[in-house]
């Protein structure tokens, strides 16, 4: 257990830059989630924190030991890969003890770590299979049971759900999440997806374009979004965000948009700025047409069970609305929308900040 | 239906003749080998009456071209088995660096090997013949070992590392995160991976060198030290020649490389074609 710092790190590739000076702190048996869109550099983090890509800036460190020129082998990090590779040629077994192996432990450890581990996966039952014998959902936990017969000080993930169907990848979900809470090993995680992130980490930094938007646990996210980019990313379904200019009177304060007051909880800002106004579908309360609200015209409706969710129309512009429980709409029912002013945000268009 | 029919239809027709023109020459081979002297050039599709005592006066070494046979075979032999293990040791920790460890330059270096090849064979002989001379080599079977090494490898080199591209990176890093050393991912899982790989490529290395006549002929003089491809070229030398011995000499020769053949036939399509195509 261990834990990590990146101090103002850099990575480019030739000329192109893809982490800007990036820091973080993550504390000793923290599981931190590194989430962003494709191409954001958080996989490269991952990466130069297991020593698989060079520093070209700034400092990582392990336990407060700078490892920067520590290779791989020596920086006591275990890795589980989106692909898995596993060692196609060995047993499940031979693919969990082959770290141990090559560290010359003695075999009767190797073979007590492998048999605990495949204990605590549930793969006592294919230790003498290959590879290619296994289902997706069964490499994957070979690939995490090599990495938890190491011990090792951080464990990194690199989008190791991503190639596992819908139903199979909640499942590992909650699996890696409960390993982690048994284990308590320090956890870097590499995501795109942000149910992933918001499920799984203790805190979430979300990554774009090289640098990160915000650090912090996941209902900070989600209740206040630094900028236009995280509360975009965070959420599903996504945040409504509309252009509009904030009104200022006395102590209340709406923005106007699409002809309609917004209303929000007092902020900065000044009478007339333009902003962008965010709600969250689940945010906007349903009335019946005519009781004051904003009138919309229903579009679409999705019944999911639990909940129900709406594309309503106001003035041409489309929202997403959830409503919990069932709504007894048709498409071109008329209503009317009450957001919530305590959960809207207020975004200055320019700059992406939240006023 | 009729459309299938007239597909395996023009199969057939292209197979046929390409199968009679491989297969009667060899059938020629055994015909002669199994005829007496007098009855071998008498045109029939059968002896009247065959027999096995050529082969008997092969293995007897009875024949005054036959001297050295066995001497000679192994000689073929073990030259071959030199190239191949030799040309699969250079080949394999070429490839290994240039596509696994990306060592700088590798790529000309390959390129370079490849280069080679715009120069046909035989005119690299006469230089090739001088520096085995100035090595002090002629006459050694190691001459012809290490001409056959030279032409051997740079195909060898490209096929292993269009082979070796295609095994997933991620598997160099789990090793290395696993704590491999680059001798250590070579050994334990570069080569059980390429093992098709390897198989085809040393077999495509031992048969050059088996089948080698040109540089044989050149490089090794001496009755003791040339290959039996040389040796059957000897019969050749005389107004008469025994073709009925060569023949059957010649049928036993073609024997081993037709049997590691068939007992690598797996890997050698895989092997060969998995290299050569870049998907």
């Amino acid at each position: 257990m261990a834990s990590v710092s990146f101090e103002r790190v850099q990575k480019s590739f030739g000329s192109t830059k893809v982490v800007h000076g990036i820091s973080l702190d993550i504390a000793d048996g923290e599981f931190m989630v590194l989430v962003g869109p494709s191409g954001c550099g958080k996989s490269t983090l991952l990466r130069m924190l297991a020593g698989l890509e060079e520093i070209s800036g700034g400092t990582i460190a392990i336990d407060g030991r700078v490892v920067n020129d520590v290779d791989s082998k020596d920086r006591d990090v275990a890795m589980v890969f989106q692909s898995y590779a596993l060692y196609p040629h060995m047993t499940v077994r031979e693919n969990m003890g082959f770290s141990l192996r090559l560290r010359k432990e003695n075999s009767e450890l190797i073979e007590e770590r492998v048999s605990q581990a495949a204990r605590i996966l549930n793969l006592e039952p294919y230790l003498e299979r290959y590879p290619r014998e296994l289902s997706g959902g069964q490499r994957q936990r070979v690939a995490m049971g090599r990495a938890i017969v190491r011990d090792p000080k951080v464990f990194l993930f690199d989008e190791p759900l991503s190639n596992l169907d819908a139903k199979l990848r909640v499942a590992m979900r909650a699996e890696i999440k409960a390993l982690h809470q048994r284990l308590k090993t320090t956890t870097v995680y590499v995501t795109h997806d942000q149910v992933e992130a918001m499920t799984m980490a203790d805190r979430i930094a979300v990554v774009n374009d090289g640098r990160i938007e915000q650090f912090g646990t996941p209902l900070e996210l989600y209740d206040r979004p630094v900028n236009l980019f995280v509360a975009q990313f965070i959420g599903s379904p996504a945040m409504n965000i509309l252009e509009g200019a904030l009104a200022k009177s006395g102590n209340s304060s709406c923005v106007k948009a699409l002809g309609q007051s917004w209303p929000v909880e007092s902020s900065g800002g000044s009478d007339g700025q333009a902003v962008r106004y965010g709600v969250r579908p689940e945010h906007i309360g349903l009335a019946g047409q005519g009781s004051g609200g904003i009138a919309a015209e229903v579009v679409v409706v999705e019944p999911m069970g639990a909940q129900t969710e709406l594309v309503v129309r106001v003035a041409d512009f489309s929202l997403t609305v959830v409503t919990h429980g069932r709504a007894n709409l048709r498409p071109g029912d008329r209503l009317s929308l009450s957001p919530e002013a305590g959960h809207a945000h207020v975004f200055d268009p320019a700059t992406g900040r939240r006023i | 239906m009729n459309r299938k029919l007239l597909r395996e239809a023009r199969l057939w027709l292209i197979a046929i003749p390409i199968a009679l023109w491989t297969l009667i020459p060899i059938y020629h081979i055994f015909l002669f080998s199994i005829s007496t002297k007098d009855s071998a050039f008498s045109g029939k599709l059968w002896p009247d009456h065959p027999t096995l005592r050529n082969f008997g006066t092969v293995f007897r070494q009875e024949h005054f071209y036959l001297h050295h046979f066995w001497n000679q075979i192994w000689n073929s032999l073990w030259i071959a088995v030199a190239v191949g293990t030799i040309t699969l040791a250079v080949s394999t920790c070429a490839a290994f660096a240039i596509s696994r460890l990306k060592v700088r330059g590798g790529r000309s270096v390959m390129n370079a090997a490849l280069f080679t090849y715009f120069i046909p064979a035989a005119f690299l002989a006469v230089p090739m013949y001088k520096a085995m001379g100035a090595y002090g080599l002629l006459n050694s079977r190691w001459s012809l070992v290490l001409a056959m090494v030279t032409l051997a490898s740079p195909y060898a080199i490209w096929v292993l590392k269009q082979a070796s591209d295609k095994l997933p990176w991620e598997l160099d890093e789990a090793a290395r995160i696993d704590g491999a050393t680059p001798l250590q991912l070579f050994r334990l899982v570069y080569l059980p991976l390429m093992l098709p790989s390897l198989v085809a490529i040393g077999t495509y290395a031992l048969l050059l060198a088996w089948n080698e006549y040109l540089y044989a002929f050149l490089l090794l003089s001496h009755e003791n030290t040339i290959p039996l491809a040389v040796g059957l070229g000897h019969f050749l030398a005389s107004d008469d020649s025994p073709w009925e011995i060569l023949m059957a000499t010649a049928l036993i020769y073609a024997l081993p490389p037709a049997a590691i053949y068939y007992a690598f036939r797996r890997y050698m399509v895989g092997g060969l074609t998995s290299g050569a195509v870049k998907s």
